[in-house]
This record gives C-alpha cells, sequence and structure tokens, in this order.
C-alpha cells in the first residue's frame, strides 16, 4: 500500500475502487506501529479507526451516501475533544481526562466521513515550539531525529511528514501550526482569525489562536479547510466564510500579483541558508509573473514581547480552571487548606506551563499592567495597522517561516528567551488575525525550510492560490525515513 | 526592574508551589526582563483598537439540554452529588 499519495488522489481511489479505506487505514495503523516507537507523533492510537474505516466501505458498497473524505486517515492534536476519547493536552494534570463532547471541527470532519488515527503529541498545553515540553516526552523529526519537529503541534507535523496519516489539525497561537510544518517540511495552515470554529479546542489564548491543517500539498490544505471552515454558533469569535471552495481556482496563478517582502523578518538574525532559501523563492515567484520589492514593518521587532505578554496573560486566566476542583486528575489528599490543595495539586503541571502561569499573574497586575499588558496590546494594534497599510499596496507578504533551521532537542530548552526569538516570523499573523501558510520550500544540511506567505483577512483562498502556485516550482525531497 | 519578591508574591497569589523554587523565578525574571523591549516601541501615546461585539449578535442565551448524565462521567459521585475533598 501506497502510504504516501496525498489526500486528494486517496479519495480518488477510494471513489474508483482502486483501494479500500479499510486498507487504507490498516497499513496506516500498522506504519504507526513500526514507526512511531522512534518518532513518538502519538500520544494514543485509535484502536478503532479500522473498524470504522470498514463501516465506511460498506456505506461506499451499498450505495448509501459517504462523506466526502471516504475514510481519509487523520491525526488530531491533542489539545482539540473527541467525544470519549482522552484529551490530555501533553499534559500529567489532564492525563485521564475523556472529552464529552466533539469540538466543532471533529463534527464537521466525522460527517464527512474521516478516519481518526489517534491525538499527537504537543508542547503542555500547547505551550512551546519545539514539542520538548510535552509532559510525555519529546517527538523527534522524522528528517533528522535527533532535531526538533517544531511545536507546538509537533506531533501533528511529524504524523504528516512521516507518512502516519493523510491530514492533521493541529492549533495555531503563535506559529504553532506553521513552525512544526516548517521543521517537518510539509504545509502549515493559519486561517483568518474567527474562519474555523475554537470550539471544543482546549483554550490557551482565545483571541488570537485558530485550529489549522497540516497536510503535504496545498491541494490537501484546501480540501480540509473546506470542511472546517464556517461560522458556530458556539464560538462567537467565528466569521461567515462564504461558502467559499478553496480547492475551486487553486490553480488561478499569482500574474500580476504584488508581494511584500518583510523586511524585519529576512535580516538580522536569520540563518544564511534560509535568507538564501526565501530570496531564491521571490525569484521564483517573480518568474511567475508576481512583482516582490520589500516593506517595512517596524512593530515587528516588539511583537515577540507583545505575543508572549498577551498569550500569558490570557494563559492564566484559562489555566485557572485546573485546580483539581473543576478540571485535574485524581488526587488523593485531604484535609488541606484550600488555596495549599490547589498549591499542591497544580505541582503537576510541567515547567513551561508553571512559568507562564506566573508570567500570566504579574504581566497584567496592578503596578505592572501599565508596563506590560497594555503596551502589548498598543503594539498589538499599531502591528495591526503597520500590516493593513502594507496591503493597501500587496496582495500578499512574504518571509521564511522560522528564521533558522531545526536545532538539536535540549539545544534551547534552557534558554526561554532564545525561544521565544524562534517565534518572531510568525507571530505577527496571529496578533494581527491575518491568514498565513507554511510552505516545504527546500532542504539545507539534510533539515526542512519554510516559506510563509500572508495575505488579507478573508483573502484565504487567494493565499492558498499564491501557496499552490510557490509549491508548484518546488521538487520537495522524500523524508528519509 | 522586578524583584525576584516580586515574582514569588505573584506565584504565591496564582497558587503555584514549587520544589525547585530559584529555578522558576530565575527564568520568569529573564522572560521578564526581555519584555522590556516594549519600553522602546514608542506606543506610549498610541490608541489601542477595540472590537465591539453588539449583545444582538451574540447567540441566544437559552439552556441547551445535553443528551447524557454528565455526571456518570465523574468518579466521585453519588446519585446526583459530587464528592469533593475535604478541605479545612
Amino acid at each position: 500500500m501506497n502510504l504516501k499519495i496525498p489526500a486528494v488522489q486517496y479519495i480518488e481511489d477510494v471513489k474508483n475502487g482502486n483501494i479500500s479505506a479499510e486498507d487504507f487505514t490498516a497499513a496506516t495503523i500498522e506504519h504507526i506501529k513500526k514507526i512511531d516507537k522512534k518518532l513518538h507523533a502519538f500520544l494514543e492510537v485509535n484502536s478503532e479507526a479500522v473498524d470504522k474505516a470498514r463501516e465506511i466501505d460498506k456505506k461506499i458498497k451499498s450505495g448509501e451516501k459517504v462523506g466526502k473524505f471516504f475514510g481519509m486517515p487523520m491525526s488530531i492534536k491533542d489539545n482539540i475533544c473527541i467525544k470519549d476519547s482522552k484529551t490530555t493536552c501533553a499534559s500529567l494534570m489532564l492525563e485521564n481526562f475523556i472529552a464529552p463532547y466533539d469540538a466543532t471541527v471533529i463534527s464537521k470532519l466525522k460527517n464527512e466521513d474521516a478516519v481518526f488515527v489517534g491525538k499527537t503529541n504537543l508542547d503542555e498545553f500547547a505551550m512551546g515550539l519545539t514539542t520538548e515540553f510535552s509532559a510525555y516526552g519529546p517527538s523527534r523529526n522524522p528528517w533528522n531525529t535527533d532535531y526538533v519537529p517544531g511545536g507546538s503541534s509537533g506531533g501533528s507535523g511529524v504524523s504528516v511528514s512521516a507518512y502516519e496519516c493523510l491530514a492533521s489539525l493541529g492549533s495555531d497561537t503563535g506559529g504553532s501550526v506553521r513552525n512544526p510544518a516548517s521543521f517537518c517540511g510539509v504545509v502549515g495552515y493559519k486561517p483568518t482569525y474567527g474562519l474555523v470554529s475554537r470550539y471544543g479546542l482546549i483554550s490557551y489564548a482565545n483571541s488570537i489562536e485558530q485550529i489549522g491543517p497540516m497536510t503535504r500539498t496545498v491541494k490537501d490544505c484546501a480540501l480540509v479547510l473546506n470542511t472546517i471552515a464556517g461560522e458556530d454558533p458556539n464560538d462567537s469569535t467565528t466569521i461567515d466564510s462564504k461558502n467559499q471552495d478553496y480547492l475551486t481556482d487553486i490553480d488561478a496563478g499569482i500574474d500580476g500579483k504584488k508581494i511584500g517582502i518583510i523586511k524585519e523578518m529576512t535580516g538580522e538574525g536569520i540563518d544564511s541558508s534560509v535568507l538564501s532559501a526565501t530570496n531564491d523563492a521571490v525569484k521564483k515567484l517573480e518568474g511567475l509573473g508576481a512583482t516582490c520589492d520589500e516593506v517595512s514593518l517596524d512593530m515587528v521587532k516588539y511583537s515577540v514581547a507583545s505575543y508572549y505578554t498577551i498569550t500569558a496573560t490570557e494563559a492564566g486566566s484559562n489555566l485557572a480552571r485546573y485546580d483539581n476542583l473543576r478540571y485535574g486528575y485524581d488526587f488523593p489528599l485531604e484535609g488541606f487548606e484550600f488555596n495549599s490543595y490547589i498549591s499542591k495539586a497544580r505541582q503537576k503541571f510541567g515547567p513551561e506551563v508553571t512559568r507562564r502561569m506566573i508570567l500570566g499573574g504579574f504581566v497584567p497586575s496592578s503596578g505592572h499592567a501599565g508596563k506590560y499588558y497594555l503596551k502589548a496590546i498598543k503594539v498589538k494594534s499599531k502591528l495591526t495597522e503597520e500590516v493593513n497599510d502594507a496591503f493597501k499596496t500587496y496582495d500578499y507578504l512574504i518571509s521564511p517561516t522560522v528564521p533558522i533551521l531545526p536545532f538539536k532537542i535540549g539545544e534551547k530548552i534552557d534558554d526561554p528567551v532564545s525561544l521565544f526569538l524562534v517565534d518572531i516570523n510568525t507571530v505577527a499573523a496571529n496578533l494581527t488575525g491575518k491568514p498565513a501558510i507554511s510552505i516545504p520550500y527546500t532542504i539545507s544540511n539534510g533539515l526542512p525550510i519554510g516559506i510563509q506567505l500572508l495575505a488579507k483577512p478573508m483573502a484565504d483562498k487567494a493565499l492558498l492560490q499564491a501557496a499552490y502556485a510557490l509549491e508548484s516550482t518546488i521538487k520537495h525531497p522524500e523524508v528519509p525515513i | 526592574m522586578v524583584s525576584e519578591e516580586e515574582i514569588e508574591k505573584v506565584a504565591k497569589l496564582m497558587k503555584i508551589e514549587v520544589t525547585d523554587h530559584k529555578e522558576y523565578v530565575e527564568k520568569v525574571h529573564k522572560m521578564i526582563d526581555y519584555f522590556d523591549i516594549l519600553d522602546s516601541a514608542g506606543v506610549e501615546e498610541y490608541d489601542f483598537s477595540t472590537k465591539e461585539v453588539p449583545l444582538g449578535e451574540l447567540r441566544e442565551d437559552k439552556h441547551i439540554a445535553y443528551d447524557e448524565k454528565l455526571i456518570e462521567k465523574l468518579k466521585n459521585y453519588k446519585e446526583k452529588f459530587i464528592r469533593a475533598p475535604k478541605m479545612i
């Protein structure tokens, strides 16, 4: 069974009877069993996936209506709720938490007959960008297992890259879909804020996070987005997707489009091979008829501090519910004073979550809010204004997804500020609510480099068209597994 | 410059108790020091934007019955009561 086919081809092959959903899913599960001991993309593999695929085959044979995914095997980041299955957020705090309902994105995928092969690893509560902060151990980059796969949706990135599924869902708060997509050599998409419902996504920083697809091709990304996008009464921040079909006209091209190269994301601190890949991508886009020139976004240099201040504040509030009274785990101790009981229960949080909670209490607190939180939201607003101004001239903005190559596991774990700076190219899309995509572009020293494109809000279709155009100029090598 | 005592006070208020205390405070201190970069953004006089959502655009505030007994998903319950830990 060829597990390397794109999702759109899988659907055609099942429709035409060339392969069965059951055989494909069974081969996928076998592959996971074989390879995931080394990669650790999954926290849990769904033992019922093959049965589910068999049911779909039965529906096809009996002529019943079948959802448009035809049993396509997908993995799901373990901070998205699937009813009656464990949702741990890679935390010991939620070690045995069984979700009592489906996230909206999950209901939509189930309605279209996707099959979930398992829940993927992440940095605890999605706080991190290497997947090293998972309480269950790090995932490993399939291009070189000594290296981090990026994060926080690292398990999703690995599972797509290593053919352990055809597509995955991650969540992107400051680059958590695009960063692992870049490090693992796959496509990662952060939709316009509000395009995809967050209902059933365990909250980290509600005002900027979005669920997004991770796939091996841009077409597959459009296919998944078609299903998960749309207004949801259970998430008041969602917007009308206007029933866009992101696959139709995906090959429209970018002839005559204007692209701004973000100066602050291609300057100081960028790895020379990443810069060279970015320049090469710009040339390719020009070759396709686009006009590219440099644009300056002054607030980018403050964006990481703004991002971490805002996310810590929202995380501090969101994590308050894990007090072992509302959410928590089996904690045998009794008889403590109220505050002491909660403090003891919270010792199950890992180091990064603990640090973010302390930060989240500090930066918006009385006496400090003016210096930190207020300035952070002002930077966010000013950055949004700068990006909106840029989009008056340009159709797209371009940068490398991450300014450096993937690094070794453990290399940066003790230096939080150097880890912060890895986010510098991705946080702007979240802070400004813009759609952004990472496209696997090339390989340097055996490690992938991704290129990021951004577009205006609700220009998701146009963004996928540009990404498809860039992808069509590349022959990306196969992952060496 | 933020003092370590201030960070410790906030950690206590956030009901965080850690064993390797010094290491946590040092790392949080480093992070907060980095946030000082916001002082040079020149946004003091800048007014930030907010988005107002009229009440009419929010979903109706009505009870929707759940199709299952959620209480049965809890480990420590008896009939319609939840067993919580004893506190002083």
